[in-house]
């Protein structure tokens, strides 16, 4: 334990690791304002630039880019109504409102303090709760491992964006990416036609890329002639007394919401921040103000939002598993860097771990003094205009595709899923869930190859698994729970 | 599909696509009770950045430089995307990849695919 808060302490005494934080918090903050890029465009496009670094230093850049753009997404939010992130989509509901009342600098000050408790608050749960679901983790064998990773891919199917199904399709087309070039134990090829550039299966980072990035610079360029209305910033104003009183248990109530659903596979930020705004308006004795420019409102979302962050780190770090778009990419950094997620991360690099932890701790104090004092300054950054600010991003993304293996193939990769990303999109699919498909896929491909072998083939042996079949229940209430249910009521009816 | 005491390799990825399959005609089956709202068309700068990954492809085969490519594409990219001053989309195209050359080159020690202009700065 002491080691663990040594090792978190280090963090702040170390002066590259505490300038390297900074760095990134004002970069962060940047792309959560520019609308579009958001939290998971701006780790993808990172994520290259990471790899002379040490493990902890690449690892602290992406989680503060995560952090702090998560943050950065309510001040467009309640400026211009346009969320800079989608986390921050629920905090127009309010935040707009409030701001064209003329309360502006109260909107952004409820919003800093709101989003810095619930990130700090979820960085403490992830503290004390990963070390311990590690412990747990130990038990894992591949059948619980097979059944944890199903679970995972249901889950995708109650993301916010795109339908249940939709996300399901999106997630085992995912996993079915994953299934191209050469099988591991076997070697025999799969959907490489003669490419041997494929034979090692595609590369996670110029897919994300592509995804993430690309597809999102062509769903951008609907957007050329948008005309965007600024509200007036005077200056941040810290919330009152009065302000305090009717937020703190919206606050304290969001904290919980947004860790839990960060920890669930899968979910992530969006989701938590709609949850912790209607259940804000559910528990609230002003239900009237809502959609007018509640302070509880704003306070509900955006607590959820960050706290989600910490929480999405936990399935990350402790079971391989992305709690979110961006924690997928997180992944694939520690998988870069050496650092491989799970159980042994805890015993082995356990230091490392906790400097990974501290340094999320500092990027929520550092968004918290940028948004109170900077907020005006970062604002005119959404102005920058689209037409130079997409032509950037795509060289970035063409050269950090490049990067990581200094392949053209990568950079094909790249553009042809950024188009397949945006035709997604186009017709309604999220691109998160195949991002996460891709990386359970040899996860439940591996593991279930195992879970035959230990039971010399008779797969239904993992239904015997008392912890497999908990969390295939779960998967299976997940899918089937919300269409029972409403059979259930129509039943009655 | 289950051999002996495993899953054969070929099997699995067939699996994944017979139950997308599935997903695929439920999908159709809601559509069918709600049809889905029509998709708006894109406008302009959508296709014509599709065409500009072509150019930048072909591009990259033509001379086999990625930085003879990135600046055409990304100051043909500012244009169609509105950009009325043709400076700032020139600076734009010469400035941001120069500067990220240099990142990968000096920082990073990332080397590119040698063309035309790269042969000229590794000599």
């Amino acid at each position: 334990m002491i080691e663990a808060l040594s090792a978190m302490g280090s963090v702040f005494t170390d002066p590259y690791l505490l300038g390297l934080i900074f760095a990134t918090t004002v970069l962060g903050v940047i792309i959560g304002v520019l609308p579009g890029l958001g939290a998971t465009t701006g780790a993808a496009l990172l994520l290259p630039f990471t790899l002379t670094m040490e493990p902890v230093q690449a690892i602290a850049v992406l989680s503060t880019i995560y952090v702090s753009a998560t943050f950065a997404g309510s001040i467009t939010a309640i400026l211009i109504n346009t969320p800079g992130t989608s986390a921050a989509a629920a905090t127009t509901f309010d935040g707009y409102p409030l701001a064209q009342k003329g309360e502006a600098g109260r909107a952004l000050g409820i919003a800093v303090v709101s989003s810095t408790v619930g990130g700090v608050f979820s960085v403490i749960v992830l503290c004390i709760a990963a070390p311990l679901l590690a412990r747990v983790a130990y038990e894992f064998r591949p059948p619980e491992y097979f059944a944890l990773t199903i679970f995972g891919l249901s889950m995708l199917a109650s993301i916010s964006a795109g339908g249940a199904v939709k996300n399901l399709i999106g997630g085992i087309f995912g996993v079915w990416l994953s299934t191209i070039g050469a099988e591991r134990v076997t070697a025999i090829e799969r959907f490489m036609f003669g490419n041997y550039d494929l034979y090692e299966g595609l590369s996670f980072v110029p897919v994300f890329i592509g995804l993430f990035a690309i597809s999102e610079l062509l769903v951008q360029s609907k957007m050329v002639n948008k005309i965007v209305e600024t509200v007036a910033l005077k200056a941040v104003k810290l919330p009152t007394k009065e302000d305090y009183k009717r937020i703190w248990k919206t606050i304290l109530r969001s904290c919980g919401i947004g860790t839990f659903i960060g920890v669930l596979p899968a979910e992530g930020a969006t989701v938590a921040s709609m949850i912790g705004y209607s259940e804000a308006k559910r528990w609230s004795k002003n239900k009237e103000e809502f959609g007018k420019g509640s302070v509880e409102g704003i306070a509900g979302a955006e607590a959820a939002n960050n706290a989600a962050t910490g929480g999405a780190m936990v399935p990350t770090m402790v079971l391989g598993i992305p709690g979110s778009g961006t924690t997928a990419i997180i992944l694939v950094g520690l998988m870069v860097h050496g650092l491989r997620p799970g159980a042994y991360l805890f015993t082995e690099q356990v230091e490392k771990v906790y400097q990974i932890f501290g340094s999320m701790l500092l990027a929520n104090l550092m968004f918290m003094a940028m948004g109170l004092y900077a907020a005006r300054l970062f604002a005119r950054v959404s102005l920058v205009p689209i037409s130079i600010l997409w032509p950037i991003v795509f060289a970035l993304s063409v050269i950090g595709a490049y990067a990581l293996s200094q392949s053209l193939i990568d950079v094909w990769i790249a553009l042809i899923f950024g188009v397949i990303g945006f035709f997604a999109r186009r017709h309604g699919f999220a691109v998160a869930p195949i991002a996460v498909g891709l990386i359970l896929g040899e996860m439940v491909e591996t593991n279930l190859q195992h879970s035959l072998k230990m039971y010399d083939g008779q797969w239904w042996m993992i239904f015997a698994q008392p912890l497999a079949a908990f969390f295939l229940i779960l998967a299976f209430l997940g899918l089937c729970g919300p269409y029972l249910y409403s059979l259930i009521i129509r039943h009655k009816d | 599909m289950i051999v002996g005491d495993s899953m054969q390799a070929r099997s699995f990825p067939i699996f994944l696509m017979v139950i997308n399959l599935m997903l695929v005609a439920i999908l159709s089956l809601q559509f069918y009770k709600t049809y889905p709202k029509e998709v708006e068309l894109e406008k302009f700068p959508t296709w014509s950045s599709m065409l500009l990954f072509l150019i930048f492809y072909i591009m990259v085969k033509v001379s086999g430089d990625m930085f003879v490519a990135i600046p055409v594409v990304m100051f043909l990219m500012g244009l169609t995307w509105g950009q009325k001053k043709v400076w700032i989309s020139f600076v734009n195209a010469i400035v941001t990849p120069l500067s990220v050359f240099l990142l990968f080159d000096y920082v990073l020690q990332v080397r590119f695919p040698r063309g035309w202009l790269t042969n000229i700065y590794y000599g």
